[in-house]
């Protein structure tokens, strides 16, 4: 990935999906490297709520103590698309991305017909 | 045999689009004003076709439901303030449903009231859990459907069609200016109720909509919210022609159900209660998964109705948590038919917020390429959005200088 993009409006805030078409979170944050006079380059994707606090103030702050603060960095080598949606190269569980919901999972599956 | 489908997808959609918000507010601006808020529902309903057509347009063109355009749109802040209201909303709307919804096990069965909530969440939570969604819309759509015998009761109870037609003309006879701004908000309110296209551009992102299923797509939101108004008319009509004229103030289910009765008898209003009953069923699932979609895309979690409850779990946990949290509402005690207008007035405030990510994305043509929004669809979309805009910021106002629709 090296062509130019609006990353503001074509990646923050979009919709994270694994190479499984799984939902796995979102571009919460961009870790974007370059010194004074260099060029900025998105080196990384950051996810989750840790990264929250730096989005909205207060609110923000809030949000990250509600969901207890933990933080996905995704190296952006292992973007493989930036379309609607970001595709990753990897399975979510690689990254540790999803993983409230595989946390969740076994409980959800307690009660009978959970895999219909 | 596509034909076949689309039909019987407008006729579930008719069913679907009368919850307990257009009965009440319907119902009790005939009650109050006749038949001359007619031309609001008419102005009501196209702005929900404008809105579900776009939203539809958006989930098949970009494969986004409205909260991913939101978030993505409005930026974290922003989409946490617009998520907040909207889910405050929802859960409003949802009790005031699952109150309705008891209320109408009562009237049927004789049962207490307080049982009959319980029964209701219980009866939902197992419906959502084990029937597919197919199966749901199509149970909850064709049983709706019994509300027409509201458009066979306008009919027998012999109105003055000729005030009926000048109730569609936009006009003022009355010296209570404020009152009639306030049904005239609540009708709006009513007819765009936020969840609707929640629920509408979610589903169509779910079914794996295509630029392809583009006309299905207006078909889908002309006809069905289309027809769904032709119910709003003759809920109107019933009680302009029945409670005005008797001086009744239809301030329960119970009253709404007697439009039926008085013209129709006993079968009419057994019909009507059935309708009531499936129509807000099925108002209170959309509600309970429109919840649950907000969160879910706005936090980047897997969703769906399709999926399998473990296939998605903080999707399912959510909506479990916001059926306990609904119960909760209903349980204190609170009148549903008041909750009811508090809901709808309070979506009418949460409106912009909800209907500018979607006009935006629409006309962005990064997205949508060639699909982005023609002229009718901005102009259309635009003055809708004016006026969303100019209803959201008078619609507190008006609810506490009429004493919530008490005059």
């Amino acid at each position: 990935m090296s062509e130019e993009l609006d990353i503001a409006l074509a990646i923050l805030d979009h919709q994270l999906i694994d190479c499984e078409g799984r939902r796995c979170g979102n571009v919460d944050d961009l870790a974007i490297e370059g010194g004074a006079g260099e060029e900025a380059q998105v080196v990384a994707i950051l996810s989750g709520p840790g990264v929250w606090r730096n989005r909205a103030g207060v609110l923000g702050r809030f949000a990250a103590w509600v969901g207890r603060g933990g933080r996905v960095r995704v190296p952006w080598e292992e973007v493989a698309e930036v379309a609607s949606h970001v595709r990753l190269n990897k399975r979510a569980a690689d990254y540790g991305l999803g993983s409230g919901d595989d946390r969740l999972r076994p409980w959800i599956e307690r009660i009978p017909g959970a895999n219909r | 045999m596509k034909i076949f489908q689309v039909a019987l997808g407008i006729l579930a959609a008719i069913g679907g689009f009368v919850d307990i918000g257009d009965l009440v507010f319907n119902m009790a601006a005939g009650a109050t004003f006749g038949y001359q808020l007619l031309w609001v529902i008419v102005i009501g309903v196209v702005g929900i076709i404008v809105y579900s057509e776009m939203c539809g347009r958006v989930a098949a063109v970009s494969e986004k439901a409205v909260f991913d355009a939101v978030r993505e749109r409005v930026g974290f802040g922003g989409g946490l303030v617009t998520l907040v209201a909207a889910q405050v909303v929802n859960l409003m709307t949802l009790a005031a449903e699952v109150g309705g919804l008891a209320i109408c096990m009562r009237l049927l069965s004789g049962l207490p009231y307080r049982w009959l909530i319980l029964v209701a969440i219980v009866a939902l939570g197992v419906v959502v859990w084990v029937v597919s969604f197919d199966w749901i819309e199509r149970i909850f759509g064709y049983g709706g459907l019994c509300l027409l015998v509201f458009a066979v009761a306008a009919v027998k109870l012999h109105p003055d069609w000729g005030a009926v037609a000048h109730g569609f003309v936009p006009h003022l006879e009355t010296e209570d200016t404020l009152l009639y701004a306030y049904f005239a908000v609540g009708l709006l309110g009513a007819a765009m109720t936020p969840y609707e296209v929640y629920f509408y551009s979610s589903g169509g992102v779910e079914e794996g909509w295509t630029p392809k299923d583009l006309g299905l797509n207006k078909a889908n939101a002309i006809i069905g919210y289309g027809l769904g108004g032709f119910l709003s008319f003759a809920l109107m009509i019933v009680g302009g022609t029945l409670f005005l004229a008797q001086g009744i103030e239809p301030e329960t289910l119970g009253t709404i159900a007697l439009g039926a009765q008085v013209p129709l008898g006993q079968i009419g209003l057994l019909l009507a209660l059935i309708g009531i009953l499936f129509a807000v069923g099925g108002a209170s699932i959309d509600t309970l998964f429109a919840g649950a979609y907000n969160l879910a895309q706005y936090l980047g979690w897997e969703w769906g109705r399709y999926r399998t409850p473990a296939g998605a779990p903080r999707f399912t946990l959510t909506w479990m948590i916001l059926l306990v949290l609904a119960l909760g509402v209903v349980m204190s005690g609170v009148d549903p038919v008041q909750l009811t207008e508090y809901a709808v007035i309070f979506s009418v405030v949460a409106l912009p917020l909800t209907y500018l990510p979607i006009l935006l994305v629409a006309n962005d043509r990064s997205y949508m390429g060639r699909y982005v929004n023609g002229r009718v669809a901005n102009v259309l979309g635009i003055a809708y959005f004016v006026l969303i805009l100019v209803i959201s910021l008078t619609a507190i106002p008006l609810m506490i200088l009429t004493n919530v629709g008490q005059g």
